[in-house]
């Protein structure tokens, strides 16, 4: 039998944040597809970090906001983003509930206390409240310090003939592998701290004298549902409704046009009704009659008074005689 | 008397039509062997990627034969046929961006395999020739990305096929034949689509299938290696069949790695470049992400010249993959355990390591470029 005391906090950290990441992120995963298809969610800069952050959210759920409103960092936008973050806590907690269970009963071979997720997600959450805006100023100021210093080494004059390729390498190695160390430890530290919140939790639970198999098989029963019908049921009809939601949502034509393929700004074409049509079109061929009748007698009178005063004219003036030639 | 009191004793259609075909092709004992299989040490989260491996390629497969209803894999239509599948195709621009990182997934889960299994020590007696069949595999999914990087024919495919061809002419003995062959003229042309569409659709997905089914034939034949640590004890408690905890977990990998796919494909959909010419213009020509290591490496002053570049392109990833062939009967050592294999560890951790470093500092040089 192992106590919790011999075993170090880094790796109980490590033990249960590490698989109740991987147990919450199917679920997570399922609804964040919806909500891209939504177009709920956009990120502008380092994708891949906020996404992971989003995704590791027992310990950022608290420690994305700050770090957003706080150190000015902006991961993305969208109602999605919080969404997400919100259905994120019921999952976590019980993903961090049977993680939980499972090394307690597995490792410390001790019984697991009642409400052992809910303790679980809010001290590791404050934790992360703490600790990873932290994190993120220290890494930011250290790498951007260790950029500039390997920018201005590789600027002095003994290695300014070094070839461009060499020197890309030259300095990522440099401040790459500074900033990599502290982020390293940084982390470490962290999880050890989320470690030792378990290890304190673990130190009032109750001992288990069973033999290993009979843990195992304890550990392992937890897992299934008690009436995995209704379970099945329920991720089926879940799994359904998520399938829906994300083809009803996906755009059918790309959202990202080339310049080669824009399409011209069709203007949509009144609906056509051919008695009302016949009708105004009627119309308009009686009125347009009636304006030429109008300007036709108009063309006459005006060309019956051009006539009267041609003759008029006539009369008054009389011929030039015609030269001889 | 009591026969008649049990009327739910007479099999279903579906029951009949089971026996029927159990009866010839022997489907119980099958499904029996496939699913009893035990899994030493009990089910685990490492040993799901082969199983996603299968899946991506289905999908592959699948995603690649619908695009072809729409493709036209010659050299005056096969720009404008991608353009319609992006633009005019319903859902055509979802189908070809999961294609695409589809093709990505491939290789970042190939990687994690052949990781997982060289940290496991999974490759010693008597699964040399699983290792062997696996590396083949390898080159096979290199091959796929390879040859469908061309195949929308924009600038981006037409430059990284002329570097990826250049680079197989300075291949001894081979190189200048291969090189031609895929081209099929000086330039690349409508011979070098036509070529590179056959072996991407035919060649690669036949020999895939057969080595694939060779590979899991001799896993099933040497059985699952285990885990590396924990006493005999530990491991015989927790010993337990592949159904269902490991086909669970498998299921949750697919579920994973598919919609990791699908969230690229809206991040980053497919957006083509200009149409191909054989003038590169404004465009600084450079292969797919998972070349760039080695297409960074070959820019080092070390690789200039005609015998730098062949060292750099083909002596040694060469030489590299020669030692990963032989390296089941040169590590002789029984140990499993990666704590206490150094060499093995640390060989690892540099070569992730270099990869990592040149992939970031090829990124970085694009800024020089432009």
């Amino acid at each position: 039998m192992s106590d919790e005391r011999d075993v170090s906090p880094t790796k109980i950290g490590l033990g249960v944040l590490w698989s109740a990441f991987w147990t919450g992120l199917p679920i997570k995963l399922a609804f964040v597809l919806v909500f891209f298809a939504m177009d709920l969610m956009h990120f502008e800069n380092r994708l891949g970090l906020g996404f992971l952050m989003l995704l590791a959210s027992p310990v950022t759920v608290f420690a994305v906001p700050i770090i957003t409103m706080g150190l000015e960092s902006h991961i993305g936008e969208g109602a999605g983003i919080a969404l997400l973050f919100l259905l994120s806590i019921p999952i976590d907690i019980w993903a961090l509930g049977l993680v939980g269970r499972t090394y307690f009963l597995e490792k410390f071979r001790k019984e697991p206390p009642e409400g052992l997720g809910v303790t679980l997600w809010w001290k590791s959450a404050v934790v992360g409240a703490v600790f990873l805006p932290l994190v993120w100023f220290i890494v930011g100021t250290v790498t951007s310090t260790a950029i500039s210093m390997a920018h201005s080494l590789m600027e002095l004059e003994l290695l300014k003939g070094v070839p461009v390729a060499e020197r890309i390498a030259v300095e990522l190695s440099l401040w790459g592998s500074v900033s990599t160390v502290v982020l390293i430890v940084l982390l470490l530290i962290g999880v050890s701290l989320v470690g030792r919140i378990i290890r304190s939790t673990a130190a009032t639970a109750r001992p288990i004298s069973d033999s290993y198999q009979n843990i195992v098989k304890r550990w392992d029963l937890m897992r299934v549902p008690a009436d995995q019908g209704l379970v099945l049921t329920s991720i089926t009809l879940g799994g359904v409704v998520l399938a829906v939601l994300f083809w009803a949502a996906l755009p059918v034509t790309t959202p990202h046009p080339h310049e080669c393929c824009k399409k011209p700004d069709a203007k949509a074409e009144p609906i056509f009704k051919p008695v009302e049509t016949l009708n105004k079109d009627e119309k308009m061929i009686a009125q347009l009659a009636m304006q030429i009748d109008a300007l036709e007698k108009q063309k006459a009178e005006a060309e019956k008074d051009k006539g009267k005063g041609k003759k008029a004219g006539s009369e008054a003036v009389a011929p030039a005689p015609k030269k001889k030639p | 008397m009591e026969h008649s009191s049990l009327p739910s004793s007479q099999p279903t259609v579906i029951e009949k039509v089971i026996a029927f075909v159990d009866e010839r092709v022997g489907l119980k004992q099958m499904q029996a062997k496939m699913l009893n299989e035990p899994v030493p040490g009990g089910s685990r989260w490492a040993y799901v990627f082969g199983s996603v491996l299968l899946f991506i390629f289905i999908m592959q497969a699948v995603t690649g034969i619908l695009l072809m209803f729409y493709y036209v894999p010659t050299a005056d239509h096969a720009y404008a046929s991608t353009q319609y599948i992006i633009h005019d195709v319903d859902y055509g621009w979802f189908l070809l961006s999961y294609h695409f990182w589809g093709s990505t997934a491939m290789v970042v889960c190939v990687f994690a395999h052949m990781s997982q299994v060289f940290l496991w020590g999974a490759y010693k007696p008597p699964r040399e020739m699983i290792w062997l069949v696996g590396l083949a595999l390898f080159g096979i999914v290199m091959g796929f990305g390879f040859t469908g990087y061309l195949l929308p024919w924009d600038q981006r495919a037409y430059w990284a096929t002329t570097v990826g061809v250049e680079i197989m002419d300075k291949t001894p003995l081979v190189g200048d034949f291969m090189a031609r062959f895929l081209k099929g003229g000086p330039t690349p042309g409508q011979m070098t689509l036509s070529r590179f569409f056959v072996i991407h659709v035919m060649i690669l997905p036949a020999a895939l299938m057969g080595l694939a089914g060779l590979h899991l034939f001799l896993f099933r034949a040497a059985g699952p290696a285990g885990p590396f640590r924990g006493t005999p004890e530990e491991i015989k408690a927790k010993t337990d069949f592949f159904f269902p905890r490991q086909v669970w977990k498998d299921i949750v990998g697919m579920a994973v790695v598919f919609a990791s796919i699908v969230a690229m494909a809206f991040w980053e959909p497919v957006v083509l470049l200009e149409e191909a010419t054989p003038d590169p213009g404004d465009y600084h020509p450079e292969p797919e992400w998972y070349f760039l290591f080695l297409f960074q490496l070959l820019r080092l002053k070390i690789f200039a010249g005609e015998f730098g570049q062949f060292l750099g392109a083909i002596a040694l990833p060469g030489a590299f993959m020669a030692l990963l062939a032989a390296l089941p009967f040169i590590d002789r050592d029984p140990e499993r355990n990666i704590f206490k294999r150094p060499v093995a560890l640390i060989g690892w951790i540099v070569v992730m390591v270099a990869i990592l470093l040149f992939t970031v500092s090829a990124i970085i040089n694009r800024e020089f470029l432009d």
